[in-house]
């Protein structure tokens, strides 16, 4: 055992403080002398021998908790040889396999395949492995074993996917995996070393210590020359007919080549939307089409490059135009003629979107067609009587979502009908009271970005109290709120509290008025959650109708949600290439998928990054050698230094507790017995 | 028989409380003081015989002072004649103070203390009579002894044997009253000044033989008040002051059991004087000294 910080056994000299406080009580109250005992009796206890016994073992327990306390500040390590830690001449193979999609290009997989054979021919007699295949997760194939031949077979099934490999989030995994061996640890990681799968920081890349254990990377890289590789970088559509693509050749190996780019809309190939061009070694091109026609609604673009590379799986990108018509939204107008309706109608049909509003009388509105639209606007939330209210309640409850705002028919009501939210006090209105803006939670969807709040002229709100179930957006002075949101159900309820009239404030004739319809359209329509184009392994948030997931189909055609889940389900991972398709109440929505950009991208990590790499992990694990341009690493053969300051924490708490109960103890008052 | 503090603090003989003495480190100016203070009390009473009135002549005989010769009466006789006053007795008083460790026990006044002022006190007292005074300081073994004298000085000597008696060693009665038997050939009175943690039987054997001999014992029995009334709160190891040998008690005996022991005990060795025809004082070291003096004077007239 050695100490850190030996100095702090000067503290030991504070064990003198217990003794002789000890010692003080002891001269103080255990002896008293007297005239003559001959008159007295010898008490049946012996109280004095037992306080003796308490007051030695008090003391005992206060100078140990003293030498514990000073030992740990010491920070004593024992140094246990490695080999001596080892309760079995065992050494665990881990053996870590890339199965990226990058691990597709040219014969790379095949490589990781024979090496990662060739470590299980390898195996010594006494020798476990383990073999698991990292990408977008790590999966377990094989527990530790002995056999061989079980790791053989596990390799015959294995295949690379469309992933994408984070060696910093692979190392965590891998951390919390084979942490239950007792064995000498070696982790074969099997790579192509993209530069991309390096983690920001080198320390994620080390493994932990595991049990002790001395830990060792064996560093097998399948390839080290680098090859060109040209994928698609961007599909833009400029206008409604014009399609911009960027290409770019993603290696540091430099090479101009001769290329076709060729489109197909929704499956068809067009012979117009053919380009051949000579890419340049280095830069991205841009190719652009032009006369490109569209079919309503969710068209799949398909963008491939030929002649193939030596990575062809991303030779094609997969790309969703959206060329639907503007969409419907209801707005429940109390009086259709009127200017709030007006004004609300223009700002959403002029939104970058583009809206189809619907206006309807709310005397005359039927609930039941609610559920067509994901969601609402009302233009005076106090003209609802009470059985539209429960519609609009259960509309909202199932994940419905609505915009409203107050309005004359709300003056005299007690709470907001849907919201909830209770109106206090009355009405304030005075003809020279001019409400300011006073916050604006600019970290809000709906008023990201947004500018102008501050300049609005308000003279009439309605007194809202702030609830704790309300989100304020927007604050006034005096504390009322302006803009409030409420999560009802799956569903939200936005409430402007000002009129759409121009008579409460002069909102609806500002600036910010449409852009505020158009982001809150937005965000109550849940459009800012469905990306159309969506990476490998990233997640779908579903729900966007009506709390409705819809039913949703992989680029095979295979629908993946049982009829539960397609009411159930929030999200679900998007695995494969391609287009997915959800399709719900009155919708079709195309989701196109393609591979982490990242991984086309073939540079590999350059030498300096790689010793960078070696020496962190030496330094903690052990030794790494390159050897013909594979690392490979030696067992650090320093002792294991072991901490056992946390063991002095328990013991501490221990005596603490045992001197507290001692001490209790010991101060009850004892009157022994005649 | 009153075991107890008195307030005295307006009484004329308030110098005789033994807290008071013990701020004097002079033991006969404590003695002055003491009977100076308790003669003003007794009102010059002529029954205790403390004027100098001239009563009669009587023949000198060995041991008495010369000084009490009556030179005018031997020019006219030849013959030596010693002048008598009226209060005088002419007997001898033997001072006996037991010093064992056990009489060093008390909080404010130890017993040994106590014992030197009482013992002091009554030689004062003995001297304004013109007794002869004598004393003996002994624990196992005689200490210091000073046979019974009435020659100028002898007061001052013993004032000083009381002082400088330590509370040292055991209480064994047998050696010392031996030899103190052996000493003594004159009748006269004996105070036994001690605490008496004995055998009253051994007392018995060892007290008795002087009053047969014919001396009049008085037994001052010093007690601290702590010793008749212990108070503790817990159990508690005591150490023998004399043996040095320890023992733990419960407060339960101490305060139920230990009294009813210490007073038969008290009453034993009470009985143990009665049977020898010697008188027995109980003395509390928290209680004014005129009470002991008292006693004396009534035991020396009775014995006159």
């Amino acid at each position: 055992m050695s100490l850190l910080s030996p100095l702090f056994l000067f503290a030991l000299l504070g064990i003198a403080l217990p003794i002789w406080l000890h010692r003080l009580q002891t001269n103080a109250t255990e002896r008293e002398k007297f005239s003559s005992i001959m008159f007295m009796e010898q008490s049946q206890q012996r109280v004095h021998i037992r306080r003796k016994l308490k007051y030695l073992l008090l003391m005992a327990l206060r100078i140990l908790f003293l030498i514990l306390l000073v030992l740990a500040f010491t920070k004593p390590v024992f140094f246990v040889d490695p080999e001596a830690a080892v309760t079995e001449d065992m050494t665990h193979h881990v053996i870590v396999l890339d199965t990226s999609f990058s691990m597709r290009e040219g014969d790379s997989f095949e490589q990781a395949i024979a090496l990662a054979q060739g470590l299980a021919d390898d195996m010594g007699a006494d020798d476990i492995a383990s073999l698991y295949t990292a990408s977008g997760s790590v999966e377990t194939i094989s527990t530790a074993t002995a056999d061989p031949s079980i790791i053989s077979g596990g390799l015959n099934n294995i295949e690379p996917d469309n992933g994408r490999l984070d060696i910093g989030a692979m190392v965590t995994a891998l951390n919390s995996l084979i942490t239950n061996s007792q064995a000498n640890f070696i982790i074969h990681f099997i790579s192509d070393y993209q530069q991309s799968g390096q983690a920001i920081r080198f320390a994620d890349m080390v493994p932990d210590v595991i049990n002790g254990r001395p830990v060792s990377l064996s560093i097998h890289q399948v390839k080290t020359e680098e090859v060109p590789n040209w994928s698609l970088t961007s599909v833009e559509i400029t206008t409604a007919d014009t399609i911009r693509i960027g290409l770019k050749n993603n290696s540091d190996a430099e090479q101009s080549a001769e290329k076709t780019v060729s489109l197909a809309i929704n499956g068809l190939e067009q012979q117009n939307l053919t380009q051949t061009f000579a890419a340049p070694a280095d830069g991205i091109s841009y190719l652009t089409f032009e006369n490109v026609v569209f079919e309503e609604g969710d068209n799949r673009l398909d963008v491939s490059v030929s002649p193939n590379d030596s990575l062809p799986e991303d030779d094609t990108r997969y790309t969703v135009f959206d060329n639907s018509p503007p969409a419907p939204v209801v707005l429940l107008s109390s009086d259709p003629e009127s200017l709030a309706a007006t004004y609300i109608t223009t700002a959403l049909e002029t939104a970058p979107r583009g809206y189809q509003v619907e206006l309807q009388n709310i005397n005359d509105f039927d609930p039941r067609i609610l559920q067509r639209y994901p969601w609402i606007v009302i233009d005076d939330i106090g003209a609802i009587n009470d059985s539209l209210a429960q519609n609009l309640q259960s509309y909202v409850d199932g994940g419905g979502s609505i915009l409203a705002a107050v309005g004359d028919r709300a003056l005299g009501q007690t709470t907001i009908p849907v919201g909830g939210q209770t109106i206090g006090g009355g009405l304030t209105f005075s003809r020279n009271t001019i409400y300011n803006v006073q916050r604006v939670n600019t970290s809000h969807p709906v008023l990201n970005g947004s500018v102008g709040w501050n300049n609005l002229a308000i003279s009439r709100v309605l007194p809202i109290e702030a609830d704790d179930d309300s989100n304020i957006l927007i604050n006034l002075n005096g504390d009322i709120p302006f803009l409030l949101e409420r999560n009802i159900g799956l569903g939200r309820f936005l409430l402007l509290n000002t009129s759409l009239n121009n008579t409460w404030s002069d909102l609806p004739v500002k600036p910010v008025f449409v852009s505020f319809i158009a982001e809150a359209a937005r965000h109550l329509s849940n459009e800012e959650l469905l990306v159309k184009e969506q990476a490998v392994n990233s997640f779908l948030p579903l729900g966007q109708n009506g709390g409705s997931s819809g039913q949703v189909y992989n680029p095979s055609g295979d629908s993946l949600l049982s009829l539960a889940d397609t009411t159930q389900a929030q999200n679900i991972q998007l695995t494969e290439t391609g287009y997915y398709r959800i399709v719900t109440l009155g919708r079709d929505i195309l989701i196109a998928v393609n591979p982490d950009a990242r991984e086309s991208d073939l540079s590999l990590m350059d030498a300096q990054a790689l010793q960078n790499w070696e020496t962190m992990v030496a330094g903690s694990t052990g030794n790494i050698e390159l050897i013909e341009g594979v690392a490979v690493s030696v067992a650090e053969e320093d002792p294991v230094a072991i901490e056992i300051w946390r063991v002095l924490l328990i013991l501490l708490a221990v005596i603490v507790l045992t001197e507290s109960l001692l001490g209790n103890r010991y101060l009850r008052f004892d009157t022994g017995n005649s | 028989m009153q075991i107890g503090r008195t307030d005295n603090r307006n009484s004329p003989t308030r110098l005789l409380d033994p807290s008071v003495l013990s701020s004097l480190s002079n033991l006969e100016l404590v003695a002055k003081a003491v009977v100076e203070g308790f003669v003003m009390g007794l009102h010059r009473s002529p029954k205790y015989g403390f004027s100098q009135e001239f009563v009669e002549y009587r023949p000198y005989a060995e041991g008495d002072d010369p000084r009490h010769i009556d030179w005018n009466v031997y020019s006219r006789t030849d013959k030596t004649f010693i002048k008598l006053f009226k209060g005088e007795t002419n007997s001898h008083l033997m001072l006996l103070l037991d010093t064992s460790a056990s009489m060093g026990f008390g909080a404010t006044v130890s017993k040994l203390q106590y014992g030197k002022f009482l013992a002091a006190s009554l030689a004062y007292l003995a001297s304004r009579q013109h007794d002869a005074i004598g004393a003996m300081i002994f624990n196992s073994e005689v200490v210091q002894y000073r046979p019974a004298t009435s020659k100028s000085g002898t007061l001052h000597g013993i004032i000083h044997t009381l002082d400088n008696a330590d509370a040292i060693e055991g209480t064994a009665m047998h050696k010392p009253f031996t030899r103190f038997r052996e000493h003594v050939k004159k009748r006269g009175l004996v105070a036994v000044i001690s605490d008496f943690y004995c055998d009253p039987e051994a007392l018995m054997e060892n007290v008795r033989p002087l009053a047969l001999h014919g001396q009049d014992v008085i037994m001052f029995h010093l007690m601290d008040p702590e010793e008749l009334n212990p108070n503790i709160k817990e159990s508690t190891l005591y150490e023998d002051m004399e043996s040095g040998e320890s023992i733990e008690v419960s407060p339960m005996f101490m305060k139920q059991d230990y009294p009813q022991k210490i007073k038969a005990h008290i009453a034993a060795i009470e009985k143990t004087a009665k049977g020898m025809n010697a008188d027995h004082i109980l003395l509390n070291t928290n209680e004014p000294l005129d009470r002991a003096l008292h006693s004396y004077l009534t035991f020396r007239e009775k014995r006159a």
